[in-house]
């Protein structure tokens, strides 16, 4: 069984460090997005196994990115996790409508993130 | 300013003074627009006199007409009294002359006896005829209009020659010569008689025909004067109509137009002006109303403006809390982005991700941690504080356990408190059924107040105690503290006031808290006091519904 994948859609370099860093010891295999629209098509193209997404993106975002995930069947399953940033009340509550599966507001604990990553996509 | 308008008709106006549209009414109104009486009232309406004087003038002219209608009839009356007395008179004149006639055939029926009977005596009841006779005469002769005296001398004259004839007759009587007396009487004593007769006939009618064209003008008179009181009466009635009726509409009509001006004010024509003729009480009530309709259209203008100015600054602050809440939303994400690289590369470093730590770095990356926590709560509150005062606060309510977010308090400071060997105690009565709220801020609060107490606190305890009032729940935090001063307890709930300065230096902390926790209290509808003296201790209770209302007070 060959190793789960993952797709980060982020555009701040540090924190896609953050998590390269904490995967580089686990079996799972990262990709990489600076925006909403290449996260998007980065996702139909390479079918991951769980999707990290950031609220706030360029171009789009990540809940109009998550939208347009969950409309198309051939990405309508895979889980996202959606990273908000709790700027006003209710970033959760759009979170889950736009059809995350699960949110962490930011700043996330890199532990916290993994027992989520762990949880959505179980290591091959 | 006061739009101009033009007067209103009688009939234009509305309520109060309520014109209606019964026959009485129309029938004013047709005597006002097509009579005289209609310039009349204006004219009444513009003489520059006080109501008192002009009703008072009205009453004069009427009681003038009826002293003069008085006047009038007892004139009439006297004349007509005077009449009968005249008519009366001409009664009694027409009498004597018939006595004076009766008298005369009585001498001539006594000559006729004495000459029969050839007596003396019976001479004598002539003679006394006679006396009766002139007597009678006298008496009309008294009253008589120069005309008759001519008629009754020569009456007088031709009774004077009978007597004498009378005298003649007796004498041969006496002489014992009847027919020589016979012959006297029918020679001279009859055709005397005869003419004195004529001419008393000719006295009764004339007294008569004078008594007949006296009676004549006496009944044309009366029916004049008759005539004359009841047109006098009739013109006076009107008279008296029509001053009453200008009178009354010279005070109806304004009053009419300022029960219109009113309710047109009433419905907020503010601009309304009444113009009414009126020189008196009702042109100064006129004048007042006017000014007070200029004073109120330009209240109401200037209300209105105050008003559109009003929305205009509403729009304004719209559109700044819009840009706020746009700020803020950007701003808390872009300080969260570097926090999160901060905080996140210090735990990576710290659990080895990196490899193994050396020992020496392993207290400045807890240091840096730390440190990084406690930004990261300072922005929270920063952020919360701006999102409360730019009304995009929103609590999300849910059911939820108090001994549950007690627990997560305690679970949260019970180390901290431990560490400075204070006695930290939790009170939840068992039987408080589930609650409703946001569980999340009120944790949030407890915390605040719960840390600041510990923070406050050299030695004692600290304890949290819940208690149900009602539909109330009472949360309180007490302390053996070093209490607040009585002057300060007012600024404890204010932004970034800490009781003393000093205070800051010494216990550290933003002064966030207290005023964050009070806001949230206020968004549950709830309220927050605090009980406190110097050496002893605080206590803060706040008090929100057991289960708050969905649409809660912002």
């Amino acid at each position: 069984m060959s190793a789960k994948t993952i797709l980060h859609i982020e555009d701040n370099e540090f924190n896609r460090k953050i998590v390269r860093d904490l995967l580089a010891r686990t079996s799972y295999r990262l990709i990489e997005a600076a925006d909403g629209e290449s996260g998007v098509a980065t996702a139909k193209r390479e079918r991951p196994d769980l999707i990290l997404a950031d609220i706030q993106l360029p171009r789009m975002s990540g809940l109009d990115a998550t939208r347009a995930l969950r409309a198309d069947p051939e990405t309508a399953h895979i889980p996202i996790i959606v990273i908000t940033s709790f700027a006003l009340s209710g970033d959760d509550q759009k979170a889950r409508e736009a059809g995350a599966s699960h949110y962490l507001a930011k700043p996330y604990s890199p532990r916290e993130l993994l027992e989520a990553v762990r949880r959505l996509a179980p290591e091959a | 300013m006061a739009p101009q308008e033009a007067t209103p008709r009688a009939d234009s106006v509305v309520p109060i003074a309520a014109p209606g549209s019964g026959l009485g009414d129309r029938t004013a109104l047709f005597l006002l627009t097509r009579s005289p009486l209609g310039a009349l009232v204006q004219w009444v309406a513009r003489v520059p006199a006080s109501i008192h004087a002009k009703l008072l003038c009205a009453f004069l002219l009427v009681v003038l007409l009826f002293f003069t209608m008085g006047a009038m009839s007892l004139d009439t009356i006297s004349r007509m009294s005077r009449h009968s007395r005249l008519l009366d008179e001409a009664h009694k004149r027409v009498d004597s002359s018939r006595q004076v006639e009766h008298a005369l055939a009585m001498q001539m029926n006594f000559t006729a006896m004495a000459l029969l009977l050839k007596d003396e005596t019976t001479i004598g009841k002539i003679l006394r005829e006679n006396n009766r006779f002139n007597s009678t005469l006298a008496q009309i002769d008294q009253a008589a209009p120069s005309e008759e005296r001519d008629l009754i001398q020569r009456i007088r004259a031709a009774q004077d020659e009978a007597l004498t004839s009378v005298a003649d007759i007796a004498n041969l009587l006496r002489d014992g010569k009847p027919d020589e007396a016979m012959k006297l009487q029918l020679a001279s004593g009859y055709p005397l008689y005869e003419r004195i007769e004529g001419l008393v006939g000719n006295l009764v009618k004339t007294e008569e025909h004078r008594m007949e064209s006296l009676r004549e003008s006496v009944t044309r008179a009366d029916r004049r004067a008759m005539v004359l009181v009841g047109a006098f009466v009739g013109t006076s009635i009107l008279l008296a109509l029509a001053l009453g009726f200008v009178i009354s509409w010279s005070l109806i009509l304004p009053v009419r137009e300022a029960g219109g001006f009113l309710s047109a004010v009433s419905k907020g024509e503010f601009g309304a002006t009444i113009s009414v003729p009126n020189r008196d009480e009702f042109g100064a009530l006129a004048d007042h109303m006017n000014r007070m309709s200029v004073a109120l259209h330009q209240l109401d203008e200037d209300q209105r403006q105050a008003a559109r100015q009003l929305r205009a600054l509403n729009e304004q602050l719209e559109r700044a809390s819009r840009a706020k809440s746009e700020f803020l939303a950007s701003m808390s994400h872009e300080l969260r982005t570097p926090m999160n690289a901060i905080l996140g590369f210090t735990e990576l470093l710290l659990d080895g991700t990196y490899g193994d730590v050396p020992e020496p770095l392993k207290q400045p990356l807890a240091d840096i941690q730390t440190n990084g926590w406690h930004l990261l709560r300072l922005i929270n509150d920063v952020l919360d504080l701006s999102k409360i005062e730019a009304g995009r606060m929103e609590l999300s309510l849910v059911e939820y356990l108090v001994p549950d977010v007690v627990g997560t308090v305690q679970a949260s400071l019970r180390s901290l408190a431990m560490e400075k060997g204070l006695e930290f105690r939790i009170q939840v009565p068992d039987d408080i059924p589930p609650a409703f709220g946001d569980a999340k801020r009120l944790t949030q609060c407890l915390l605040n107040l719960a840390g600041n107490a510990i923070k406050f606190t050299p030695s004692g305890r600290v304890v949290i105690q819940v208690e149900r009032q009602g539909d109330q729940l009472l949360y309180r935090v007490s302390d053996t503290g070093i209490g607040i001063p009585k002057d300060q307890i007012e600024n404890v709930f204010a932004e970034f006031r800490q009781a003393d300065t000093t205070i800051a230096r010494e216990f550290g902390g933003t002064g966030l808290g207290l005023s964050l926790t009070k806001k949230f209290v206020e968004l549950h509808g709830g309220r927050i006091w605090v009980e406190s003296e110097v050496g002893r201790g605080s206590t803060f209770v706040f008090s929100i519904a057991l289960r708050v209302e969905e649409a809660a007070p912002a």
